[in-house]
């Protein structure tokens, strides 16, 4: 999952982009004033901003009124140190998703943000289900069968996002900038070669549900092992 | 001082300038009633002594003397005459005095005032002349008769007396009436003041207005009131957003410091972390805290400076110069430190009266600034010199200069020229508008110049201490052996 950050207090930034890659392993952006940040939401690779009010150039709440009227409809968490609760109303009727004041806990901090992630690919469990598949993104544990697989942080990073989207043909390019941040060079074959290692632990090919890798299409995360006849109908 | 009602005195007043006219008009109305009835009485004697005049009749004797006769009803029985004729002798008398003699002799005057047996009179003197056989040859005797003729004033005295007490009594209805109709009509006509009362009542943090319909608007009387009213009450608003400003500002501001804290902290104890780590976690928790620290004694120097009451006794004479050099000492290492080159002019003295610390602060926060925002090779110049009256100090560095939009909001509190670059120097928003604070408590003024790209230009004005001799012993006493 990749969060755009846009919070203009350097050090609080650090401190909860650290936190989000740190905890839920998400890959942070931050943008120090807002119309930086509404220039890198242009880009849609995002899950969820993170957005303080109070900003340089433009502040959180045009930001958030510029990114409902391109329709933009990523969840946005509110950082405000206001807690007059005309201004949240007002926010929440502008189109933010939740709010957070200063100063805030980062441990509910990262767990409103994980709600909104959850809230956003349509799941309101904490615990992904897919055959007899299970990832629980409370504490990053997959489940084959009730046997635990132990995964490395963007193995498991990977297959939460396709879990999100069950037979969706993800590109290796979505996967690519929902990974990853701007400050990590953009090589496909670190997603290759994360996905490969993620299929063989997955037990490749022989139980489903297993990843299928589209050629120049990307991946798939398919439930049945027939899958060759569906490849061309899949809508990408 | 005690409370008192403004209708109350109003009326009192009304009805004690009432009541005096009042009783003058009496006054004036009992010389009137009184002359007047007076000149009646002595009409009404004079028509009573003629016609005991007509009375005097012949006797009929050899000396041709006179009689009065057929008197009976001719005078009210309470009057009194006497008539003599001219040889003095008495020819009628009623209820006359015995002591008479000296009333006739020598006073001529017609009427005079006669007191007899504690009664007051008024008595007319009449000449009278009758003709004794005026059929005669000779023409008749001319007799001669003198009548005293007098009536009780008292009659008099008691009419007049009625008549004050009919004006006093229809005066004192009329001021009892005029009170209440007072009392009314000031109620109705103070009517817009009470309006105004109530709507000054209402004002409050959420309405600062009097409301348009104010009534008291439309009096001559009360327009300033209102006026002075409704703009006491904007300066109030501004500066009561001004400081909900501040205070929202510094929220934010301090919460968002804490935020760092409690996240920087937060941060350390989600997972187990090794000493190092730790070690630099903390490290970082502690310059956070610096910053925090500096935040609040910002905030509260500031605050210190705003409140007028806080007195000048601290103040002394001071040497820019002096100062400035000190302070540019201290900023000297940074200004190394970043390959920039710090210089300072001050050649002429410059003396101002001021709290030195108050200006070292000043200086400092220029200087930091200028130096912040200078590229590495640049240099800063801190320049004094003398304007008429003020003394002039100008920092001038060759940064990246001010955008000439953002120029006017540099003095406002938390504003930040350039917030991320500004944050990540550690600025919090407050020196520039410390600055002022400090130049503004000694009448001075501030502000800045800049042209983007070339660099920004900060003129301070401080007024000089004017007094001629003072700068001259200063003079003497201290540059000899500061040069």
């Amino acid at each position: 999952m990749r969060v755009l950050l846009v919070e203009d207090e350097i050090r609080l930034a650090e401190n909860v982009a650290q936190a989000l890659r740190d905890g839920p392993g998400f890959a942070v952006d931050h943008a120090e004033d807002g119309q930086a940040g509404l220039s890198l939401a242009e880009n849609l690779c995002y899950d969820l901003i993170i957005l303080d009010l109070m900003l340089p150039n433009l502040d959180g709440q045009t930001v958030l009124r510029r990114l409902r009227e391109r329709g933009d409809g990523t969840a946005v968490l509110i950082l405000t140190a206001r807690s007059e609760r005309s201004s949240i109303i007002q926010l929440l009727n502008y189109g933010a998703d939740d709010y957070v004041s200063k100063p805030f806990d980062l441990g509910e901090l990262i767990a409103r943000a994980k709600a909104l992630i959850r809230r956003g690919k349509g799941t309101a469990s904490p615990a992904l289900r897919l055959g007899d598949l299970e990832l629980h993104t409370g504490d990053h544990s997959v489940f084959r069968a009730g046997t635990p697989i132990l995964l490395s942080p963007m193995e498991y990073r990977i297959l939460e996002y396709m879990m999100h989207r069950p037979r969706a043909v993800i590109s290796k390019r979505e996967l690519l900038e929902h990974m990853y941040d701007f400050n990590w060079a953009h090589h496909s074959n670190v997603i290759e070669a994360h996905v490969s290692n993620l299929r063989r632990k997955l037990g490749e090919g022989t139980n489903p549900p297993t990843i299928e890798n589209l050629r120049n299409r990307g991946y798939r995360l398919v439930l049945e092992s027939t899958t060759s006849r569906e490849v061309g109908n899949e809508p990408a | 001082m005690k409370t008192y009602s403004l209708t109350r005195r109003l009326i009192i007043a009304m009805l004690l300038v009432e009541l005096c006219s009042l009783m003058a008009l009496i006054g004036i109305a009992s010389v009137y009633e009184g002359v007047s009835h007076f000149r009646a009485l002595d009409v009404a004697l004079r028509g009573r002594a003629d016609s005991l005049l007509g009375a005097v009749q012949d006797s009929e004797d050899p000396e041709d003397n006179v009689m009065l006769s057929g008197v009976e009803g001719l005078a009210p029985r309470r009057d009194i005459y006497i008539v003599r004729d001219d040889r003095g002798r008495v020819i009628g008398a009623q209820g006359w005095p015995n002591g008479e003699h000296e009333l006739i002799s020598g006073d001529t005057r017609e009427f005079r005032n006669l007191t007899v047996g504690g009664i007051r009179y008024r008595v007319i003197r009449r000449l009278g002349l009758r003709i004794v056989d005026p059929g005669d040859a000779k023409g008749g005797v001319a007799r001669h008769v003198i009548i005293l003729y007098g009536s009780r004033t008292h009659p008099v005295w008691e009419r007049v007396r009625n008549a004050m007490a009919f004006y006093a009594l229809s005066g004192l209805l009329l001021l009892v009436v005029t009170g209440f109709v007072l009392l009314h009509l000031l109620r109705r006509g103070l009517q817009p003041l009470y309006e105004l009362a109530e709507q000054a009542g209402e004002i409050s943090i959420n309405s600062w207005n009097l409301g348009p319909s104010s009534q008291a608007r439309y009096v001559r009387e009360l327009e300033p009131l209102v006026s002075a009213i409704e703009s006491a009450l904007l300066r109030l608003e501004q500066s009561f957003a001004q400081q909900r400003q501040f205070v929202g500002d510094a929220a934010h501001e301090l919460k968002t410091s804490v935020a760092v804290m409690k996240s920087s902290l937060q941060l350390l104890t989600m997972r187990t972390r090794s000493a190092k780590e730790y070690e630099e976690g903390l490290e970082r928790v502690r310059v956070d805290s610096e910053r925090m620290e500096e935040l609040v004694a910002k905030m509260l120097t500031l605050a210190r400076l705003e409140d007028d009451s806080e007195q000048l006794e601290s103040n002394r004479i001071v040497e820019l110069g002096d100062v400035l050099r000190d302070v540019a000492e201290h900023f000297q290492t940074m200004a190394n430190f970043r390959r920039i080159s710090l210089v300072v002019k001050a050649d002429n003295p410059a003396l101002v009266l001021c709290d030195p610390d108050q200006l070292r602060l000043l200086f400092s926060n220029l200087i930091d600034n200028a130096i912040q925002h200078s590229g590495v090779g640049k240099s800063v110049r801190v320049t004094i010199s003398k304007r008429g009256e003020m003394a002039e100090l100008i920092v001038e560095d060759e940064g990246e200069g001010i955008p000439e939009d953002v120029l006017p909001y540099v003095f406002d509190r938390f504003y930040r020229g350039d917030p991320s670059r500004s944050r990540r120097t550690g600025g919090t928003g407050l020196g520039l508008a410390i600055s002022k604070a400090i130049v503004l408590r000694y009448h001075g003024a501030i502000r800045l110049e800049s042209r983007l790209g070339r660099g920004t230009k900060a003129i301070v004005a401080l007024p000089l201490i004017e007094s001629r001799t003072e700068r001259l012993e200063h003079w003497s006493a201290i540059t000899p052996e500061k040069r």
